[in-house]
């Protein structure tokens, strides 16, 4: 038996709604096949909210053992510090996840929200908000960076908005289960990101051979012009396909990179950043002059079908 | 008399939700709604790239992020009178109908139905049956509601990619066609949901279920078969009926609706009001009749709000969202008032349909008036009418696969002025009004559903749709108010919409 508090922070519920889509386990699954209890999930917990004060009495009084803290949204620290723009029960959210973080097994942070700050640390942040131990790319968030959780973790980091419905339930399926987790620099677990939203996109072609797409609604690479990340972010989405079909790039929709500590970036989401004929950012770890080089070559060598755009993502 | 205050938390909403009731002895003599979070959405838009609100906006709600984006993109297209081609309306039609079926199905078997397996029904007869179907992870219901709210949403995700969270309708269409295999996908998916709808929530064919006109008609149906009333709807009603709900929850009689999923014919040219297949109106509670909509009689109060404060109510054109917290004072929300002709109003699944015209529900409309229940049962019904809708849609599209999806603006950049974009959510309607000055947005104001049926008091002290919906209602046990939650889930909040409220820890008292 594994026991499992989900709280809402400052959060639009995404997270929820995607985990309620997972299917490779699904949220079923993980109670029936994993033995997982959620002891408290917002959406799907049929007791009364008093039921919660109770749960969270007995975990702060080490009557309840919690193996798991699921937190979805963001850390709201404002108004002057006070956090009382997430409230809950006359205090702030702020005080309470901290004080349950030192009981928990392991520390999951359910999105980008709660692992970074998210949507809503986006300039101005008027809710002044951060993530539970990042504050965008900044190491040290609501706790500091050298925090571990009860069973010897950071936070660990399931980024994504949301983040992605099966690298959650996997995630806590691992945990369950006892399974190693291995985590990256931004403390996400490397299962889930040790691979490019570019790796399985179905329009890699375009971009091998640097056919590029000025419009939306085409075929081809929304790299170049079109504001795509695919190539510089983490994530699994195009090698496990969101609701079992499909992706964003696959869509012809950019990656807006938003598995990543600075998402939402500042600059117009739907352009590409560029020096002259170059994007600012290169796919992760190429050298501009070798782009460069690589770039006409691949262009000079684009079979007809791709430069004609005939091929169907 | 005893008088006291009691507050309630309440979970199964999309966000945080609290109401404080004055009780004089058991009955709600005043209440306060209060949800519990700001996020400052309309600050982070400002200065922003005009089409970065199709990325950003949907992050407002988890559950209708779809709607959030086709009310994003209907106002970038208004403000640069944009047009697009009949089969990007359809796939934005059949994602936003695919999302609403989905939300339908888990506030209803997830949300809902729960609080039928309450301990206080422990001694009713009809509790065996309700652990049966609507417990969570073990009832049979939760569980197909679970799956099968699940497998809808992969329409969304073949066209857009994801759900929740994308951004594929741009201005002037979608971002990707509608092939053949997409076609077939998305009728594959569509037969299996109709499939499990037509066997375990309305225990028969979509054909007959759709073809009940009146009260008379559908009671008599129910009873006909044991695979009616056993069917998740049957059960629903029945407990529902058995409990009273019939008799509680009608709140304001005014009802709004900004009419539901554009009609593709008039999508060549650019219409500031839209043809749409589901109408829109306002029907006065005062009078019966059902009236011509116009966004421009939309107002917001802020009088009870945290927000700066100016005399009476504003256009969200000339909106101002300027945060003032004044936890020490008789204001208790961040939520705005919203009013329409400066009437409360309430929006949602029972408004579009009897504003539309709907021939059942509006018989029961007649025959009892617009109870908890029969707000639930609308939300149900029109499930079926959306299951239908979406085949349809389908078959359209498969006749037209060669015409365009997206039709490029003649400029890169929506030009400065201003636009709205209205559409009908799985809540009931939403707007968003934006202004863009130097290329940048200059200002955006959003009006959720919940905000309208959620508001606190406006200028003249009247009382928002739920809070007048609970006063005079009787509470068994305040300590557990069950009855609160039927009501109020019936609504289907979305807080996270919405709420703009600070909870200051303290109880207020609005009398001596």
């Amino acid at each position: 038996m594994t026991t499992l508090l989900w709280l809402q922070t400052g959060s639009c519920g995404g997270d929820t709604m995607s985990i309620l889509c997972a299917d490779s386990p699904s949220v079923e699954e993980l109670v029936d096949q994993y033995g997982i209890e959620f002891l408290w999930q917002p959406s799907l917990s049929a007791e009364p909210k008093k039921h919660l004060d109770t749960v969270l009495d007995a975990i702060l009084e080490d009557r309840l053992a919690l193996d798991i803290l699921c937190v979805e949204g963001s850390i709201m620290t404002g108004p002057n510090g006070s956090g009382m723009y997430d409230p809950y029960r006359g205090r702030s959210k702020m005080s309470l996840i901290r004080q349950l973080a030192e009981k928990a097994g392991y520390l999951v942070a359910m999105g980008t929200c709660a692992a970074y700050g998210g949507v809503h640390a986006a300039p101005p942040n008027p809710t002044d908000c951060l993530g539970l131990q990042f504050d965008k790319q900044a190491p040290g968030g609501l706790l500091p960076v050298d925090w571990r959780s009860r069973r010897g973790l950071p936070v660990v980091n399931i980024s994504g908005c949301p983040a992605h419905p099966n690298a959650m339930t996997k995630t806590l399926a691992m945990l369950a289960a006892g399974l190693p987790l291995e985590l990256d620099h931004l403390n996400r677990p490397k299962a889930f990101f040790n691979t490019m939203v570019h790796q399985g996109c179905t329009r890699t072609e375009y971009h091998e051979y640097d056919v590029e797409d000025e419009l939306f609604g085409g075929k081809g690479c929304m790299f170049f012009n079109l504001g795509c990340k695919g190539p510089v972010t983490m994530a699994i989405c195009n090698s496990e396909l969101w609701n079992g079909r499909g992706s964003k790039t696959r869509a012809g929709v950019p990656c807006f990179g938003c598995t990543s500590p600075d998402f939402p970036s500042d600059h117009d989401l739907f352009r590409t950043e560029k020096i002259g004929p170059i994007p600012v950012n290169l796919p992760l770890g190429v050298e501009r002059a070798n782009y460069m080089a690589y770039k006409s070559l691949a262009h000079e060598a684009a079979p007809e079908r791709v430069l004609n755009k005939t091929m169907d993502p | 008399m005893s008088r006291r205050t009691i507050q309630i938390e309440m979970n199964r909403v999309e966000g945080d939700l609290d109401f404080q009731l004055e009780m004089e002895d058991n009955i709600v003599v005043d209440a306060r709604c209060i949800g519990t979070l700001y996020r400052g959405f309309e600050q982070i838009m400002l200065g922003r790239k005009p089409t970065d609100a199709l990325v950003i906006t949907p992050r407002i709600c988890g559950i209708c992020g779809t709607a959030q984006l086709n009310a994003a993109v209907l106002a970038l297209e208004h403000a640069g009178r944009i047009a697009v081609p009949p089969n990007a309306v359809r796939i934005r039609n059949l994602c936003l109908m695919a999302e609403t079926v989905q939300s339908d199905l888990r506030q209803s078997f997830l949300f809902f139905t729960a609080d039928f397996c309450h301990p206080k029904y422990l001694s009713r007869p009809f509790y065996d049956k309700a652990l049966a179907a609507f417990q969570p992870f073990k009832g049979s219901v939760h569980r197909g509601a679970l799956e099968n709210s699940r497998h809808i949403v992969e329409i969304v995700a073949l066209f857009g990619g994801q759900w929740p969270h994308s951004s594929y309708m741009l201005p002037g269409g979608v971002t990707t066609p509608a092939n053949s295999r997409h076609i077939i996908d998305s009728l594959s998916i569509l037969n299996k949901l109709t499939r499990w709808f037509e066997q375990t929530v309305i225990g028969t064919d979509l054909d007959v279920w759709l073809d009940l006109q009146s009260a008379e008609q559908f009671f008599a149906w129910l009873t006909e078969k044991p695979a009616h009333d056993e069917s998740a709807t049957g059960l629903l009603t029945q407990i529902s009926r058995e409990i009273g709900l019939q008799y509680l929850g009608f709140g304001t009689p005014h009802m709004l609706s900004y009419g539901a999923y554009d009609d593709p014919r008039y999508a060549g040219t650019f219409t500031q009001h839209k043809q749409r297949l589901f109408k829109a109106g306002f029907l006065n509670g005062e009078t019966g009749i059902v009236e011509a909509f116009d966004q421009a009689k939309i107002t917001e109060h802020v009088r009870y709000a945290w927000f700066q404060p100016y005399p009476g109510g504003l256009h969200p054109f000339q909106g101002q969202t300027v945060p003032d917290y004044q936890p020490h004072s008789d204001r208790y929300t961040w939520c705005k008032a919203p009013r329409y002709q400066d009437k409360v109003v309430q929006t949602g699944p029972l408004a579009d349909a009897l504003i539309d015209g709907e021939p059942l529900i509006r018989s029961l409309y007649q025959a009892e008036g617009g109870n908890a229940w029969l707000r639930q049962f609308a939300r149900l019904r029109r499930t079926a009418k959306l299951l239908r809708t979406m085949r349809d849609t389908l078959h359209e599209l498969s006749a037209d696969l060669d015409e365009p999806h997206m039709l490029p603006p003649a400029t890169k950049d929506i030009p400065d002025g201003e636009g709205f974009g209205l559409v009908t959510a799985a809540r009931g309607g939403l707007g968003h009004w934006l202004q863009i000055a130097d290329g940048a947005i200059s200002r955006y104001q959003v009006v959720t559903p919940t905000a309208w049926n959620a508001s606190p008091k406006d200028s003249a002290g009247r009382h928002g749709h739920w809070e007048s919906s609970l006063i005079g209602m009787r509470v068994d046990d305040p300590d557990d108010p069950v009855e609160i939650g039927h009501i109020i889930r019936s609504h289907d909040p979305c807080l996270v919409c919405t709420v703009h409220i600070l909870d200051s820890g303290k109880r207020l008292t609005l009398w001596p």
